[in-house]
């Protein structure tokens, strides 16, 4: 997997050489850059944002300050940055939600996805784990789908909020093997790995991190993995994809990306392309990553508008059935 | 590794200078944070992340517990000499430690606020290598229903505080309780009572809420008033040091306070803010003079103030036994550990003896540089009050603002505060307890959201609440505690004590 | 007549805010059902309990002699007044301008004339904030207006 992502990202960068020498007239970064966070400090995405900045300061020979504007899922986030553009110097790292399901989840968040902001590039990706209880009957995929199944909302399952991630995967997941499960929404995952393990719910989808103390201390089981190889945090847990009676492409990820206000000069954005790329094809970010949760996933902001795109299409149709279903 | 073994590593570990250094820099940053109204130890800790990546994850989980449990100490000296509770844990500190600092007693209050902190710490540790796998057995045990049995019982015993007016006690928690509503519905997603602001999605902030009540509507109701200006001469040497009389009150509120506080702070989700509530509730209603309360009660402060130092040490259970993230704080600490490829949970103690136990020793070492660090600050402390009350009051506006501000960063909350401020200056005009406020807010959400969430998990059906033991023995309880109250109320009915009446209120 | 004001005020007020809580829930969310309880059960019920509160405040206060208060109208303005100006400030204005005007109108009501000692005190202010807050905990915040 490694060499596939070096290989995409050396091709980013000889792409965006091209553009290289125009930048270099006029001084750009003139001052320090502002990034903004839509969660607080200390937390996966606030991570993730550090790991890749501080090497992007040293390249930019200017700091980069970390703006934490935490609130309503990210959005927040997104609002102060654009609320703070105009400068070239402000921008932003958002995980999918903001982009992708808020427009439908919020009543207004106060921006257009498509007029208000420019892509930079995906950053990495973080599949989810479908955990049960460790001393349930439930030991793989197919026998979770059995018990699910044997009627409707046999089994209740977790979830950190009504349109999170979890919640619709898991309802991506139901609709794909054929059954209907209870969500139970809670505020973080520690809730719902705590009700796991007290056998007061089944089943949760989750980051491997969330799950991982839980699972190393023998009270939780995790029986598939959502994204389309295997994760190299939790090696031994199976892909879903093509098991159990589960499409070949299914496949559901969280992504963080880094953005940029609508207004951006392209010049400056291919420089940040080129400069984010390169810094997540060194091996030593990539183990920083992945010690969070997060593989990386460079690109282009072509690749990340398709992702976008195609990602808010995808859980677009999952909120529709459960809008249906109420 | 036998208890006995692991303690003896861990004193040795936690000693060496490298490491007893960043243990000293943690309480003392943690003291004066906490003595700023609205900064936490929130702020503090984000502050010092990333320097933690430069040094052992062992150092920098010490130094980060430091702030927390440091931050309890220093919460309490504002709430004591201010009425502006430092931090939301200590708010309740307030109601008897403000009444004695004006009595001109503030020595005695403080010192019996970092008495009670330390003896609850040393009580939390304790509980901590005693029982912290029963502790952590029970927190994964309680389910939805068993919180929300747990926490109408908490609401019933905490209703009574510092009014002598129930309907007026009651319509401030259920005011509390309703302004809990605003923001997003946890179990539907839909967006209560936000107005089309996304500021207000997440909920009115506590902090915002807890500076306004407290903080700017003591000032607003301060400004003028020539009696706050001439507290000062009053302060002699005598009044610094308690009498045996006080001495005498304190060994019980603070086991008390320290039972009440290990256990709630064990508790995901629930926190030092209900113990130290909770405890005060208590110590009321042990009180063969309950209407002392709110006059300056020595108990007023030693329970509460032993209840939330000791849940700052038992919080860290469920983090270290089983990884999770008791509160917000508590996260950002796991995510430190996480950064240094510390994995924390079940695991850790056999994995990394030398973390777990260091930590463990790193808390009495620490505890006890507060003590020695607090109790000749003491006096400077004190000495803050001989400022003419004009001097004084900008400042703690600026630091409330910024304090607010430095929970997420935006304009709005500080807007929020001088709405929140003019609604807590009528309603202290009007005598109602902002305590009680606070406490419904805290509790509310929590009701809500494991009453419906029980519900759901039980296909609506509400024999839950009495099928599940823990939840049962807390209905249980609550029914007695209704019982025992309406007795009570029928008695003195019966036979009027004179001049009972007269605590209403702040 | 004796009256019991601020009980009645207070009462009537609180009475208020439960009814129009009440109402705007019972309009836009819906209460839901024992099993799947809906975002409006608790707002409702809260909001009508308030209401009930709020009247059994007010109403004994009708026929009982309370103790007088002495409101501060010009002390909660300019103290509100000048969180609201740093508040708004803080971005445009920048810490340093924006605490020393906070401070000083914050001083407005202080019973002591002169204004030495408040462009003291603000200077004073200001300076411990920078200070503490942008050279000690690092906030991200402009010092001076952004030009």
């Amino acid at each position: 997997m490694t060499t596939r992502l070096t290989r995409r990202a050396t091709l980013a960068l000889a792409a965006a050489f091209a553009a290289a020498p125009a930048l270099a007239q006029d001084g750009w970064p003139s001052g320090p850059l502002h990034v903004y966070v839509g969660f607080p400090a200390g937390s996966s995405p606030d991570t993730l944002a550090r790991i890749v900045t501080e090497p992007l300061a040293e390249r930019l020979g200017q700091p980069v300050v970390i703006e934490n504007k935490p609130g309503a899922g990210g959005v927040i986030g997104i609002q102060q940055m654009l609320a703070n553009a105009g400068d070239g110097l402000t921008f932003g790292t958002t995980i999918n939600g903001p982009l992708t399901t808020a427009q439908r989840t919020m009543d207004d968040t106060g921006y257009d996805v498509d007029a208000d902001i420019v892509p930079v590039t995906l950053i990495a990706t973080s599949p989810l784990v479908l955990v049960v209880n460790a001393e349930s009957d439930i030991t793989d995929l197919q026998s979770f789908i059995d018990a699910a199944g044997a009627e409707p909302e046999a089994l209740a399952y977790g979830s950190v909020g009504q349109g999170s991630g979890a919640h619709l995967t898991a309802e991506l997941f139901a609709d794909e093997a054929g059954v209907t499960m209870l969500h139970v929404p809670f505020t973080s995952y520690a809730e719902v790995t705590t009700s796991i393990a007290g056998g007061e719910i089944d089943a949760g989808f989750m980051a491997p991190s969330a799950a991982l103390p839980l699972v190393d201390g023998g009270q939780l089981r995790m029986l598939g993995i959502t994204s389309a190889e295997p994760f190299a945090q939790v090696p031994d847990v199976p892909v879903m994809a093509g098991r159990a009676g589960l499409p070949e492409d299914f496949r559901a990820e969280l992504w963080n990306g880094f953005v940029a206000p609508a207004g951006t000069d392209a010049a400056i954005v291919e420089r940040l392309t080129t400069e984010i790329n390169d810094i997540l094809a060194d091996p030593a970010v990539q183990e920083q990553l992945l010690a969070i949760g997060w593989v990386a996933a460079p690109g282009t902001p072509a690749e990340m508008e398709e992702r976008i795109a195609a990602d808010t299409e995808m859980w677009g149709g999952v909120l529709d059935r459960i809008e249906a279903a109420e | 590794m036998s208890t006995w073994d692991g303690l003896l590593t861990g004193f040795a570990f936690a000693l060496q200078p490298g490491v007893l250094i960043y243990c000293l820099l943690g309480v003392t940053l943690g003291t004066f944070i906490g003595v700023l109204p609205g900064i936490g130890a929130m702020a503090a800790i984000s502050l010092l992340l990333p320097i933690t990546y430069y040094i052992s994850a062992e150092a920098a989980l010490i130094m980060l517990a430091g702030v927390y449990y440091g931050a309890q100490y220093g919460g309490a000296v504002s709430s004591i000499l201010l009425r502006l509770p430092g931090t939301p844990q200590s708010a309740v500190t307030a109601l008897d430690g403000y009444p004695l600092a004006r009595q001109g007693r503030a020595g005695v209050a403080l010192f019996t606020s970092m008495i009670s902190s330390f003896a609850g710490s040393v009580i939390g540790i304790v509980v901590l290598v005693l029982l912290a796998g029963w502790l952590s057995r029970a927190a994964v045990a309680f389910g939805a229903a068993d919180y929300a049995a747990m926490m109408v019982l908490g609401l019933v015993a905490a209703s009574t505080i510092g009014s002598a007016h129930p309907a007026k006690g009651f319509a401030m928690i259920v005011f509390g309780m309703l302004l809990g509503c605003i923001g997003t519905d946890v179990n539907s997603g839909v967006q209560r009572f936000v107005m089309g602001r996304t500021e207000m999605l997440d909920g009115i902030n506590l902090v915002a809420l807890a500076m306004g009540l407290f903080g700017v509507a003591e000032v607003i109701g301060n400004v003028r008033d020539p009696d706050r200006q001439a507290v000062a001469g009053r302060i002699g040497l005598r009044a610094m040091a308690p009498e045996r009389d006080d001495l005498k009150r304190m060994p019980l509120p603070v086991l008390r306070g320290s039972a009440l506080g290990s256990f709630f702070g064990a508790l995901p989700g629930t926190g030092s803010t209900l113990s130290s509530f909770l405890a005060y509730a208590v110590e009321r209603r042990v009180a063969r003079r309950p209407e002392r309360f709110g006059q300056g009660a020595i108990e007023g402060v030693a329970g509460p103030e032993a209840a939330n130092n000791s849940a700052s040490i038992t919080a860290f259970v469920p983090t270290l036994t089983l990884g999770i993230p008791g509160d917000p704080i508590m996260a950002l600490m796991l995510g430190a550990l996480v950064i240094h490829g510390v994995q924390p949970g079940p695991m850790m103690l056999e994995t990394r003896p030398e973390m777990f136990w260091g930590l463990v020793a790193s808390f009495g070492i620490g505890n006890l540089l507060l003590l020695i660090l607090n109790l000749p600050l003491i006096g400077i402390w004190v000495s803050l009050l001989r400022i003419p009350f004009r001097w004084l009051y900008p400042a703690i506006l600026i630091f409330v603002c910024l304090g607010v501000w430095s929970v997420r960063g935006l304009t709005f909350d500080i807007v929020m505060v001088a709405g929140i401020g003019l609604a807590g200056y009528l309603l202290a005009l009007a005598r109602f307890n902002p305590a009680l406020l606070l406490l419904g807010f805290v509790l509310g959400p929590l009701i809500e959201t494991n009453l419906r969430r029980a519900l759901l998990i039980s296909r609506g059906d509400p024999m839950v609440f009495l099928e599940r033991p823990i939840s049962a023995f807390f209905v249980v309880a609550t029914a007695g505690l209704l019982v025992y109250s309406a007795i009570q109320a029928w008695r003195r009915r019966e036979t009027p004590e004179p001049g009972g009446a007269s605590a209403d209120g702040p | 007549m004796k009256r019991d004001w601020p009980d009645i005020w207070g009462g009537l007020a609180l009475a208020l805010v439960g009814l129009a809580a009440a109402g705007w829930a019972w309009v836009h969310y819906d209460p839901g059902t024992l099993r799947r309880m809906g975002p409006g059960a608790f707002p409702l019920g809260l909001g009508l309990a308030l209401a009930g509160l709020g009247a059994a405040i007010a109403v004994p206060a009708l026929r009982r002699a309370g103790a007088p208060v002495k409101p501060e109208p010009w002390a909660a303005a300019c103290v509100l007044a000048a969180i609201l100006v740093f508040g708004l400030g803080l971005r445009p204005l920048g810490l340093v301008l924006a605490t020393a005007s906070a401070v000083l109108i914050s001083t407005l009501p202080a019973p002591r004339p002169g204004a030495v000692w408040r462009l003291v005190l603000a200077a004073l202010v200001t300076a411990l904030t920078v200070v503490l807050f942008h050279v000690g905990l690092q906030m991200t915040l402009p010092l001076w207006p952004r030009l």
